[in-house]
């Protein structure tokens, strides 16, 4: 029954061989004599890369998202946390990661690669202490730098951004790079630098366009495809490969929304998710689908890795422009960064549940969604922190909203049957047929 | 006089609308982490009280926490749900855990009393930005403040903010000295009384009654055996029932503990550190502490430096084993416990780990407890 | 017309069979291991009360938990649909319903046709409230159809923690010890089984008019707790609250599918 055309993304091949080569330049960069650093998927990732070219990383939160696919694999890893007796209710991306040192495996292959540095962003309770551990469990000779942004919202969230917040960010920054350059023993290129906060600023700006296109019914683009790209953003959004590939990815969306290319061909209503699905059943996806139920995103994959500006009067949500001019010296950069990514969508929960359901019922209207499914993430308090407050403030405002309990990166804690149950519910709800 | 403080506590509600009537001018803040600068609300004339939970069942707040949330932010919710703040002013929290936050967020939301502040509170506390930072908040919340009461304030005001909280804490820390004796004139029980007493209570009320059990203390002696020292580190605890299920072991069973220190924010991580009176800016200053006070493990990164400060708590209060208890679900903490646990076990100071929900299962928990307890009457053996 | 309703549930297998809107026969018989059998075994008796055969029905409507072993449902009607429907035929004022059952607890807010607004459903870890009271029933050496009375009979108030199950066993353990009353226990398993219900119903917002089915509404103890924890003055249950599902599938089937 299908309505639309449908065809597969052009760049599919392109983005798997970007994302391996990703990792596989991480366990690599020793032999080619670079550097190593760890960290979150959040953290201001141009700051180490000022180091050098050779200076190559691994982010957590897609790591552990890595891990939780390979099933069997993220069973012996959690086993492994648990066993050095950390609680199983802490973040499953960090309890993979730390699994993966423990265990001594690497979860694209061959042993752990240790890293020389750590460097990360701090948000919610975990992301300086995820680091702070793996440091300790990798010897205890790692050093850890991490940056606190919990500065405080974002206007229109506040009334303006305060001089004292961005400066407290921006200082924390130029402080980073002092320390690299001792810890590393290396000089600083500040060129390097400026170039690759310019990348940040391309890719997270560019991303919030891609999404923008998914206003388009049919939409281009599914939520499950949707991960495999938002992705570069969490590897390494200052990365120069990445910025540019979303650029052509851009072009295709754009080409396939002129041509009304659908991503689901079947598509007759749209839902949104909310923060992180349990990734070892992406299928649940494909599941919504056969129903005839695209989800065009969420703020969790449009926000956290895309910068966007909420309108208060208008009620919108749009991308953030791009800087008028790029910065030119160290403390122009660090300040860029620090207001740059001090706007993004999925801080601003931090500092109060009602501005993300602003944000949320903003997307809800202009992507024109029919439902929206919160998945009550057992595996990320971080962004399941005021979740229950956006469900009662959409439904107030008049959504059609389901739950699910789930984990991201631990299995154990999802229940697929009793999901697929409740979706039945709702679409029926939503005045879907269950196909046959 | 020491009962004084268990009436407190009992009693906070009765005392604090009391208070209210005492002082018809007067405003009142509900606090929800210890990262709240005390200080700031007594220089307006405010009084601050600390919202704790009530340690009962509940099944109010399921719309708007999920279950994966620690159950001491719920019970703080409860509180707020079931209208026993009704008395309250205003709501503010100093920002440290996300969960307490939650809390902090559903009664702004559903119960605003009027006023309400969300203090956004450095997390790198370890970095020399976070002060000025803080100051920057300060003036903010002060800003806010002026506007409400129509009050402006000076830095005589602030100074006096900052000697009622410094009295209140010398006071406890004074009490806590005695602690250290072979045969404390004060119990667990009695101590957490007391330091949980000064949240729901005007400081300056509360520090000439704790100056004057200080003084009877010093002739106290109590009719109970000692037993083996024990400590008490860890999350959010005002689980009296366990801790006396623990001091009256002796009564029922051959092994019995007296808790004679704890590392708790309903205990030392709250009080223990003073505002550095010779900062000439007082603002300065109270940012100072509140950065440099020992940290909830949220914020102790890059080096956990909890850990000296409780090790070093072990020695000076010669303790024999330490509880190392947490909420349940609290992250911070169980990111800290494998850690904390090795830091002090490799130092010579055996522990026991338990996990505590809104009651607790007291019958299993004294099995457990005393099968500690005669893990470390074995390990004495030993020598 | 004449539908039959089908509700594979955790514990039972239960069937209804309406005739233009009257319950003409009912059965239930234990849910085995052999799923399929349950189901064509609670049918057929069901069929044998009526004087029915099976071609004499115009539609089967099939729910529960086991819902994909029901082979002759011609509908399949999902478990908020069914219990909506139910609450409706027995109470059309009804506006929130509860099903309380051996393993699961839901619930769904619904509108004046007995359509699905809003719905709950117990988490994993906070499941078994039916099955709970009976396993507790044995460690008190109480049966279960007198552990509702025994706990009405108790006044005191012994809080719970409701959130676990394996946790609240604890808790009992423990006051068995402590040599508590069996009574007071009692009371205590049913206030905490019921503070888990009531705190899944505020999910979706607390109704005057609030009905309860599943099996679990025989025991008064429970409703009783259940009752003083929302604060209503009374709960609304039918006489047969086990059927309450079977009864929603079988009016889904008469309407072909629309609630």
């Amino acid at each position: 029954m299908a309505k639309y055309p449908t065809e597969p993304l052009k760049c599919w091949s392109k983005a798997k061989e970007l994302r391996e080569k990703f990792y596989r330049e991480f366990s690599e960069a020793h032999e080619k004599g670079g550097l190593r650093w760890m960290g979150s998927a959040w953290a201001h990732d141009a700051i180490p890369q000022g180091l050098g070219r050779d200076v190559k990383c691994i982010t957590g939160e897609p790591y552990g998202a890595s891990c939780a696919f390979d099933r069997p694999l993220s069973a012996e890893f959690l086993a492994a946390t648990e066993n050095y007796g950390f609680a199983r209710d802490l973040c499953s991306y960090m309890r993979n990661y730390w699994g993966s040192i423990l265990v001594n495996k690497y979860a694209l292959g061959g042993e752990f690669p240790k890293a020389d540095f750590a460097f990360s962003q701090h948000i919610c309770c975990s992301h300086a202490k995820w680091y702070q551990n793996a440091c300790e469990l990798e010897g205890g000779d790692v050093p850890l730098f991490a940056i606190d942004v919990g500065a405080g919202p974002y206007p229109p969230f506040a009334p303006k951004l305060y001089e004292h917040r961005v400066k407290y960010v921006q200082e924390q920054l130029l402080d980073a790079i002092d320390w690299l350059e001792k810890v590393t023993n290396r000089t600083y290129d500040d060129e390097l630098f400026l170039e690759c906060v310019w990348n940040d600023v391309r890719s997270t700006h560019t991303w919030a366009k891609i999404c923008m296109l998914n206003r388009a019914v049919p939409a281009p683009l599914d939520e499950k495809s949707i991960y495999s790209l938002y992705v570069f953003g969490t590897l390494q959004k200052s990365h120069p490969e990445f910025a540019d590939f979303y650029e052509e990815l851009y072009d295709e969306v754009t080409d396939r929304v002129q041509r009304g290319i659908a991503a689901c061909p079947t598509e007759q209503a749209r839902v949104m998710s909310d923060t992180q699905p349990p990734w070892g059943f992406l299928r649940i996806y494909r599941y919504l689908e056969s129903w005839g139920a695209v989800s065009i995103g969420s703020l969790y994959t449009f926000g956290l890795e895309g910068m966007w500006l909420y309108d208060d009067e208008r009620d919108e949500f749009e991308p953030r422009p791009m800087p008028a001019e790029k910065p030119k010296t160290r403390e122009e950069g660090c300040m860029l960064l620090a207001d740059w990514h001090l706007s993004k969508p999925e801080y601003q929960h931090f500092y109060h549940p009602e501005y993300k359901t602003r944000m949320m019922a903003a997307m809800a209207k202009h992507w024109g969604v029919n439902g929206i499914i919160l998945h009550y993430n057992r595996g990320c308090e971080g962004l399941s922190v005021g979740i229950a407050e956006n469900r009662l403030g959409l439904l107030k405002r008049g959504f059609k909203v389901m739950t699910y309990e789930g984990n991201m990166g631990d299995e154990r804690e999802f229940d697929e049957k009793a999901t697929e149950t409740r979706i039945d519910i709702f679409l029926e709800a939503l005045g879907l047929q269950k196909p046959e | 006089m020491i009962e004084k403080f268990e009436e407190w506590y009992r009693n906070r509600h009765e005392y604090q609308t009391d208070w209210k009537q005492r002082n018809p001018d007067k405003k009142m803040v509900g606090f929800f982490c210890t990262y709240t600068p005390e200080e700031i609300f007594y220089a307006f004339d405010i009084l601050p009280v600390r919202v704790l939970g009530s340690h009962e069942i509940q099944d109010v707040t399921e719309p708007h926490i999920f279950a994966m949330f620690c159950p001491y932010c719920r019970d703080v919710l409860a509180q707020g749900l079931k209208g026993k703040y009704e008395y309250l002013d205003g709501i503010t929290i100093g920002a440290s855990c996300i969960h307490l936050r939650q809390a902090y967020f559903s009664w702004d939301i559903h119960r605003n009393p009027g006023w309400s502040h969300y203090l956004p509170m450095p997390g790198h506390v370890q970095s020399p930005r976070a002060i000025p930072f803080l100051k920057g908040e300060y003036e903010l919340l002060i800003k806010k403040l002026e506007e409400w009461t129509g009050k402006t304030i000076t830095d005589a005001d602030l100074k006096r903010g900052i000697s009622i909280m410094n009295d209140a804490r010398r006071a406890m820390k004074k009490i806590y000295e005695l602690r250290k004796q072979d045969a404390p004139p004060i119990t667990g029980v009695e101590s957490m009384y007391m330091t949980c007493a000064q949240f729901f209570t005007d400081a300056r009320e509360f520090t000439p009654v704790a100056e004057r059990v200080y003084d009877e203390l010093q002739t106290r002696k109590l009719d109970r055996p000692v037993g083996k020292r024990l400590m008490l580190v860890g999350s959010e605890n005002d689980d009296l029932e366990f801790i006396h299920m623990v001091e009256t072991l002796a009564e029922r069973e051959p092994v019995g503990a007296t808790i004679v220190m704890e590392e708790h924010c309903t205990t030392t991580r709250y009080f223990w550190d003073e505002v550095d009176t010779s900062i000439e800016d007082p603002l300065e200053a109270i940012a100072e502490r509140y950065v440099l006070r020992t940290p909830c493990p949220s914020k102790d990164w890059p080096r956990r430096s909890r850990l000296d400060r409780i090790l070093q708590f072990g020695k000076d209060w010669n303790v024999d084993g330490a509880i190392v208890v947490q909420q349940k679900f609290c992250d911070p903490h169980e990111a800290d416990i494998p850690f904390v646990r090795k830091h002090l076990e490799s130092n010579g100071i055996p522990t026991y780990f338990l996990e505590f929900d809104v009651t607790t299962a007291v019958g299993p928990f004294a099995i457990r407890v005393e099968a500690f307890l005669e893990t470390l009457e074995a390990e004495e053996d030993l020598f | 017309m004449i539908t039959a309703g089908v509700d594979c549930g955790a514990k039972n297998s239960k069937t209804v069979i309406l005739q233009d809107g009257e319950i003409i026969a009912k059965a239930s018989v234990l849910t085995g291991f052999d799923q399929k059998a349950s189901v064509k075994a609670s049918l057929a008796k069901a069929l044998e009360a009526a004087g029915l055969t099976r071609d004499q029905l115009d539609r089967i409507g099939g729910t529960g938990s086991g819902q994909k072993d029901i082979e002759d449902a011609d509908v399949k009607v999902n478990d908020i649909k069914a219990i909506a429907a139910g609450a409706h035929y027995f109470f059309p004022n009804c506006r929130t319903v509860a099903d309380v059952g051996a393993e699961e607890g839901r619930a769904a807010k619904i509108d004046e046709k007995g359509g699905v607004v809003d719905f709950a459903i117990n988490e994993k870890c906070a499941a078994g409230a039916g099955a709970f009271i009976e396993a507790m029933g044995r460690a008190l050496e109480t049966p279960l159809e007198e552990m509702g009375s025994l706990a009405l009979s108790s006044d005191n108030s012994i809080p719970m923690n409701a959130q676990c199950t394996i946790f609240a066993e604890s808790e009992v353990v423990g006051l068995i010890h402590a040599k508590t009353q069996k009574k007071d226990i009692s009371k205590a398993i049913h206030d905490a089984m019921a503070s888990r219900i009531v705190s899944m119903v505020r999910r979706i917002g607390v109704n005057p008019d609030i009905v309860m089915i599943g099996g679990v509404g025989y025991n008064p103890g429970f409703v009783e707790a259940l009752r003083r924890e929302l604060g209503v003055e009374r709960i609304y249950i039918p006489d047969i609250p086990e059927f309450g599902s079977a009864v929603g599938a079988a009016v889904v089937a008469a309407n072909n599918g629309k609630s």
